[in-house]
């Protein structure tokens, strides 16, 4: 059988049925704000880690630090790594993709036009497994070369243009190659390897037109499992830079995380926004709470004066505050389903990750929290009806 | 009988803080009254009746004076204990009634039960005992505002009973009403008396004050003739 507290609080709900919904929206409002405001929040992380981890996911190895000579006392800065030290990687990398990769900047021209960007000699078999290429198809060695996004839209290239590369000058014909593919805009890549003003060329081309074979500029590491990233870059370093410190190691974990924890403040901050409706929410439930306690004065004189505990009083003004948590919070959680939704996919453009768990719980939070303000604003009515004098009770009209 | 009475009054006042003085409702009363006595309390509007039911059911504490009910002390119980004296020691009966608006006239005398033993009855005694103040089977799922003041005040009758209290406190429980109902209130009031519960009345109507056995007449808060 049902407390009969609970009875008394459903019915005194049902008497004023009109205002405790009004008073409920306030709640509907504040949940759908808070759980649409939070899985935004969440599907702006998760759809910016996703395209960050793509390539966060990369140790990088570069070789410019500077080396002491202990004869001379002249510092020099190394060339690049060699081929022993690629070995060492190699080795220490374990099962994971070593790419090594030669780098440098150059002049070009496209039919009549020149520019300037970057130049990237890479071996054909490595290219697809971290670049995406967006028209034409990869290289396969020869003159063939890959051109970025960027380039290739502010030079006009289409599949089959020509590029010569280098310094023009009149008295040596340079070396052209041509496009065989255009590689999908990357942005600022956290692998270092920044394509979309680049051009990519077979690592054999690169060598016979740059020289500097088996001296690479950099060399990136894929990991295949992110959270060994730590473990991998220390048995490089052991191995590599046994008695003196010849690459420089890093990855953008450090990037991602601290993008990550401004994503958080971000989404801290929107729900912060959110949190104000439902100050709003319960200022409107304390009222209407306040309403009903001062409604029921007389009542609340006669369950006290026969005997009814000040607790059970109380009790039964926080299950009201209660039932109007609860239905605003059941409505409040559906419309933050349709809400959210709407602006997830209106905002971000990307709904893949609405339904996971770190978005979704926003709701359940939501709700949860639109219950509990509820009950808080109860709790001061509830206190004072508990309160009252019976005799004064009593005798109000 | 050795022990303490029922209810003791020993020099009992209650005294009113108003801001244009004190005003003493009670003054200096002391009284005593055994179990199973019926009781009717007189006196002009303003003379403390009230008041002094309301000391009785403790829903106020004396002022100053000592106030025993059931052989304890008002003044040294806590709130839960005089709550609970009031629940299960003291059937209170109001002039109007004030039955529980949301609650059906079944539910209305099935409260005191869920008071006291803290879940719904099972055990049949809220519609017996409804039963047993003549109040109509028929009508048990009526609210109050849906009963005639005849049957509102049976079914309070049957609320304040439903716990088995020692001691029935009913400030003018017939004022309400029209002269033959009350005497059928005052017929049930007379059988419970008879049924061994102490009733205490407060009337203006000497007729009624007849079905008592002993009559206190209260002038400005004190006892003028007992
Ligand atoms: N809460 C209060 N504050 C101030 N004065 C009060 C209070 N309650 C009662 N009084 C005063 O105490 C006196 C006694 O009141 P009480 O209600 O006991 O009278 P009564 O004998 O029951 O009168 P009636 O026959 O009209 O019901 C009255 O003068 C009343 O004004
Ligand atoms: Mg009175």
């Amino acid at each position: 059988m049902r407390d009969i507290f609970f009875d008394l609080s459903v019915r005194s709900v049902k008497l004023n049925f009109l205002r405790s919904i009004l008073a409920s929206i306030g709640i509907v409002i504040g949940v759908v704000a808070i759980s649409s405001m939070g899985m935004l929040g969440a599907n702006m992380q998760l759809s910016v880690k996703q395209q960050l981890s793509s390539d966060v996911n990369t140790i990088m190895i570069s070789s410019d630090v500077v080396r002491t000579t202990s004869t001379a006392g002249t510092p020099t800065t190394s060339q690049g790594i060699d081929k022993s030290t690629l070995n060492d990687i190699t080795t220490a990398a374990g099962l994971n993709q070593v790419i090594p990769i030669h780098n440098t900047r150059t002049q070009f021209t496209i039919g009549s036009t020149d520019g300037r960007g970057s130049i990237y000699g890479l071996d054909p078999n490595d290219i697809t497994k971290f670049l995406t290429i967006a028209q034409g198809e990869n290289i396969k060695g020869g003159s063939d070369a890959l051109v970025g996004a960027n380039i290739a839209t502010n030079f006009n290239m289409n599949i089959g243009s020509r590029i010569k590369i280098g310094q023009d000058n009149v008295s040596i014909t340079r070396p052209t190659v041509r496009v065989a593919g255009i590689l999908a805009a990357r942005g600022f890549a956290s692998d270092g390897v920044n394509t979309d003003n680049a051009i990519i060329v077979p690592d054999t081309w690169y060598t016979d037109h740059f020289g500097n074979k088996d001296l690479y500029d950099q060399v990136n590491v894929i990991m295949q499992n992110i959270d060994t990233i730590n473990q991998t870059e220390a048995a490089i370093g052991d191995k590599v830079n046994r008695r003196t410190d010849i690459v420089r190691i890093s990855d953008a974990s450090s990037r991602l995380s601290s993008i990550s924890s401004t994503l958080g403040t971000i989404t801290t901050f929107i729900l912060a926004i959110g949190s104000i409706s439902l100050v709003v929410a319960a200022v409107s439930i304390f009222n209407v709470m306040m309403m009903s306690v001062n409604e029921r004065i007389q009542e609340i004189g006669i369950l006290l004066s026969i005997g009814t505990e000040k607790g059970e009083v109380r009790r039964m003004f926080l299950y009201e505050a209660f039932i109007l948590g609860v239905i605003g919070a059941l409505v409040g959680g559906i419309c933050s389903l349709i809400i959210g939704y709407s602006v997830v996919s209106a905002m971000i453009g990307n709904t893949a990750y609405f339904f996971l768990p770190a978005s979704i719980i926003y709701v359940p939070y939501g709700m949860i929290i639109g219950v509990v303000v509820c009950i808080l604003s109860g709790l001061y009515p509830a206190w004072h009806a508990s309160n009252m004098d019976p005799i004064d009770a009593l005798r109000n009209e | 009988m050795t022990g303490t009475p029922l209810i003791r009054l020993a020099d009992v006042s209650k005294v009113y803080h108003l801001e244009s003085g004190d005003f003493t409702a009670l003054n200096h009363v002391t009284l005593d009254i055994a179990e199973n006595e019926f009781v009717a309390i007189m006196g002009p509007s303003g003379s403390g009746k009230s008041t002094m039911m309301n000391q009785l059911g403790i829903l106020d504490v004396p002022t100053s004076g000592n106030l025993f009910i059931d052989g304890k002390d008002v003044a040294k119980m806590t709130p839960l204990e005089r709550t609970h004296m009031r629940r299960d020691v003291i059937g209170y009966i109001f002039q109007k009634f004030y039955l529980i608006p949301l609650l059906s006239a079944y539910e209305n005398v099935e409260y005191p039960l869920i008071l006291k033993y803290k879940k719904r009855d099972t055990t049949g005694k809220a519609a017996a005992v409804l039963k047993s103040v003549g109040f109509d089977e028929q009508m048990s799922s009526h609210r109050p505002n849906q009963l005639s003041g005849g049957q509102q005040q049976r079914v309070a009758i049957a609320r304040a009973l439903v716990n088995d209290p020692k001691i029935l406190l009913c400030d003018e429980p017939t004022g309400n009403l029209d002269r033959k109902t009350g005497f059928q209130i005052m017929d049930i009031l007379c059988g419970l008396h008879k049924e061994g519960k102490t009733v205490i009345l407060v009337t203006h109507d000497p007729k009624i004050a007849e079905y008592a056995h002993r009559t206190i007449e209260l002038e400005d808060g004190r006892v003028v003739e007992s």
